[in-house]
């Protein structure tokens, strides 16, 4: 495949996995708001769908945007939705996911590329705008569904080739840095002596924690009840099964990697595959106590930075060929 | 469709009546669905002007045009002798120049054409196929016969229209489709790449073709996309492909891997940045190199310019009878020569009746259409006509014909045009029907896309038309919705 075809096809998804992401974000923060309203949110004086700037990295620059304006919720809301100039904004994303997809129209399915296309036209149009107001939670389970769609689609429609591995392996990458992140920002309320102190809305918390990965019900049918640190920690970065577990994220980018590189298991082609093959088995032989041992912290710092490398080795020995 | 206001050319009497009864809802409904449905597949060009390019749809009209099939049969048998004839004429302008000799054609319009390539003197090239993509713009007159408009033998575009068009057409009005028994157009992506592998170089059992693109921002980015698609070959852009010891090579993700044919739909003079102009991006430095020495098929070729030239235009008839000793099946439009001093007077006292054509100019840029013009602008072109004889040409405006279409819930006449495609590998091809274009504006005589012109579909009906009263009803369109 053209290396410049990959690395499109590569991003295509990181995108729109970010803009799927964003959209589950937005729409747990404003049911937790409704729950908690009045209430402290994860971070000091941050309610829940502002934390949403800080997992995101963009509060700085949500900041400068807004001057002196008054920040309420709907301005956060619509900075994380509907503004151009945000490049962490779901309309920013898609339209680079679509850019990037219209440049691989004859590589991606027809079907695909059309599910990217609708998206982008869609957040651009005043349809979009009246859903947003009418419903927000309505609004952003539109966005979500229609990002899942475009994964069902590649999933469904396109071959095993390394087309649809370079899709893969961008979604995927991106979707443990994602959760590393909410983790990260998420935790930080809940540790012990953090702001949120009050049981029932540790509850309300964990729970919203979970629902941003899309994990509540999962976790309850494998844990019951109970809902603590580590059992969250233990589903959301070691479950071999779950596929918004870190664990099982690794395990299909290095799937991928493989059969883009041609090699087998008992060997590595690239940097990317070393790695990412460290990764992997990090992952796999850690337990929940020495995460907590080496500082939650640390332990997701970490993750992140063994993700950009890998995303950083990809680049070399893949697009710029 | 009218012979004469309120008569029905027979073979559309059919159509006419299911129109009829679908009455102004239904038709602007299905309407609506063709164009969002070319909305989301992305069936868009870009149109340059004011500032940077604006994506647009390119309006589609959903009643489509009917070519008989004896008036097809002339049509076909018109079109691949007038290719044939180009080709043996590019050939030899570039080798034995036999009509320079016999001066058929005045040799300084041949040598000063502007897409004349001196690179190309001497040049041999796969099969000696330098046409293999044409397509030739052909309108009918007053009398109902068709005439050729202009030929377009560089990177003609459309084509990925027709076939949309299709599908869109065959989903808005399927029974009716069925009935008229239309020939199918289906088979453009295989001939097309049949056609290419059969130019690769000599050794290459089992080439490697590509489509070569300008890029994203190109007007036509789409059909480039589609082709390549459709054929199941890459698409690739300048930067993808690099030269190395004699030969093209496009960068994968498993290395260099050897490319033999290029289907390019890039200029000539931005084809390879060493033989023409050096700021050029898009190109690939070497690829003349590697197609002097036979190691690279290029579709079309080098310098095929030189034969769709409007200053080539008004010869092609004489060129048609050196070549082939026949009769030109499809005549020209009446065409007046501003070099030439008799007809230049004509031009300038027509000005206000005539279209008036810059020799080197495409994509509707660059004329002036009499009857619609101020006076400013045909004392300018007067100006320039003055200066550069040699540089314009005049033909007739009347001899668009009209067909109904559909405008703002009703139909009305519209002039158009059609383009269709021709393929010249082991032997010519013609795609049955072609890409009709429709000036939409009231009046316009311009079937552009950049300047506000539309496309209908094309059938070509394999035998005799339905009676009228047997087009089953169409079942109703499904109203769709839902979010992205």
């Amino acid at each position: 495949m053209l290396s410049r075809v990959a690395e499109n096809l590569y991003w295509i998804s990181r995108y729109i996995e970010r803009a799927e992401n964003v959209a589950r974000l937005l729409d747990v923060g404003f049911h937790l708001e409704l729950d908690a309203s009045g209430l402290t949110g994860d971070i000091s004086g941050q309610g829940p769908i502002e934390s949403v700037l800080t997992i995101l990295a963009c509060r700085d620059g949500f900041m400068k945007a807004r001057g002196d304006r008054p920040i309420d919720r709907e301005s956060v809301l619509r900075y994380l939705t509907f503004d151009r100039q945000n490049s962490h904004s779901i309309l920013a994303m898609c339209a680079r996911a679509r850019e990037n997809a219209r440049g691989t129209q004859e590589t991606l399915s027809g079907e695909a590329w059309s599910q990217v296309n609708k998206l982008y036209l869609y957040l651009g149009s005043p349809r979009a705008q009246r859903r947003f107001e009418a419903s927000p939670s309505r609004f952003f389970d539109g966005i979500k569904r229609a990002c899942i769609l475009f994964d069902g689609l590649v999933e469904g429609t396109l071959p095993r080739t390394e087309v649809f591995h370079f899709l893969q392996l961008g979604r995927y990458l991106e979707r443990v840095n994602q959760i590393s992140r909410i983790l990260n920002v998420k935790l930080h309320g809940l540790r012990d002596g953090g702001p949120i102190n009050e049981p029932p809305m540790r509850i309300v918390h964990w729970s919203s924690l979970l629902r941003s990965c899309s994990a509540y019900e999962a976790y309850l049918r494998e844990h019951h009840d109970r809902i603590d640190p580590e059992g969250v920690v233990r589903y959301l970065v070691l479950d071999a099964d779950f596929p918004r577990a870190m664990r099982f994220c690794v395990a299909r980018c290095v799937e991928s990697l493989r059969e883009i590189a041609g090699g087998d298991e008992d060997e590595y082609r690239s940097e990317a595959e070393r790695q990412l093959g460290r990764l992997d088995s990090e992952l796999r032989y850690i337990d929940v106590t020495e995460i907590f041992g080496r500082g939650l912290n640390t332990f997701l710092t970490g993750i992140q930075d063994a993700c950009n490398r890998v995303g950083d080795e990809i680049h070399q020995a893949y697009f710029l060929t | 469709m009218f012979a004469a206001p309120g008569v029905t050319r027979a073979h559309y009497a059919a159509l006419h009546q299911r129109l009829g009864h679908l009455g102004a809802e239904e038709l602007e409904h299905r309407h609506r669905a063709a164009d969002l449905m070319m909305r989301h597949q992305g069936i868009t060009f870009t149109v340059y002007g004011r500032d940077q390019g604006v994506e647009r749809i390119i309006p589609f009209d959903p009643i489509p045009r009917l070519v008989a099939a004896d008036e097809w049969d002339r049509i076909e048998r018109g079109l691949k002798q007038r290719v044939r004839a180009l080709n043996l004429f590019i050939h030899d302008v570039y080798h034995d120049r036999l009509i320079l000799r016999d001066r058929a054609v005045p040799p300084e319009i041949i040598l000063g054409a502007s897409a004349y390539r001196r690179e190309c003197v001497g040049l041999r090239v796969p099969k000696d196929i330098y046409l293999h993509i044409s397509g030739i713009d052909l309108i009918r007159d007053a009398t109902g016969e068709y005439l050729v408009l202009e030929d377009n033998g560089r990177t003609p575009s459309g084509v990925s229209y027709v076939l949309k068009n299709r599908q869109v057409m065959k989903q808005a009005f399927p029974s009716l489709f069925e009935q008229y028994n239309v020939r199918a157009v289906d088979d453009y992506a295989s001939n097309l790449l049949a056609m290419l592998r059969h130019i690769a170089p000599a050794g290459s059992d089992d080439p490697t073709v590509v489509v070569l693109t300008p890029g994203v921002y190109n007007s036509a980015y789409y059909e480039h996309s589609f082709l390549a698609r459709q054929m199941g070959v890459e698409l690739v852009e300048g930067r993808d492909l690099f030269f190395d010891g004699g030969q093209i090579y496009m960068r994968t993700t498993r290395g260099p891997m050897r490319v033999d044919v290029i289907y390019r739909r890039v200029d000539d003079d931005f084809l390879d940045p060493l033989t023409f102009r050096r700021d050029s991006q898009l190109g690939v430095a070497g690829l003349i190199a590697s197609y002097r020495s036979g190691q690279i098929g290029l579709a079309n070729a080098l310098g095929t310019g030189v034969a769709d030239d409007k200053g080539i235009y008004p010869f092609v008839p004489e060129i048609i009878r050196y070549y082939l000793r026949e009769d030109p099946i499809l005549a020209n439009v009446e065409t007046f020569r501003a070099a030439i001093p008799a007809q230049k007077q004509h031009i300038l006292a027509n000005l206000d009746k005539l279209v008036v054509k810059t020799v080197d100019g495409s994509g509707g840029y660059g004329m002036l259409i009499g009857p619609a013009s101020t006076r400013e602008q045909r004392e300018e072109f007067a100006a320039k006509i003055e200066a550069n004889p040699k540089g314009y040409i005049g033909q007739p405006t009347i001899c668009l014909s009209q067909h109904p279409t559909y405008i703002d819930g009703k139909l009305e006449g519209r002039h158009v045009d059609l383009r269709p495609f021709i393929l010249y590998g082991e032997e010519i091809k013609v795609l049955a029907g072609g890409l009709t274009r429709v000036a939409l504006p009231k009046g316009s005589l311009v079937v552009n896309s950049s300047q506000g012109g539309g496309t209908k579909d094309t059938w070509v009906l394999r035998g005799a038309p339905p009676s009228p009263g047997s087009i089953r009803p169409e079942p109703p369109a499904a109203r769709s919705g839902g979010v992205a």
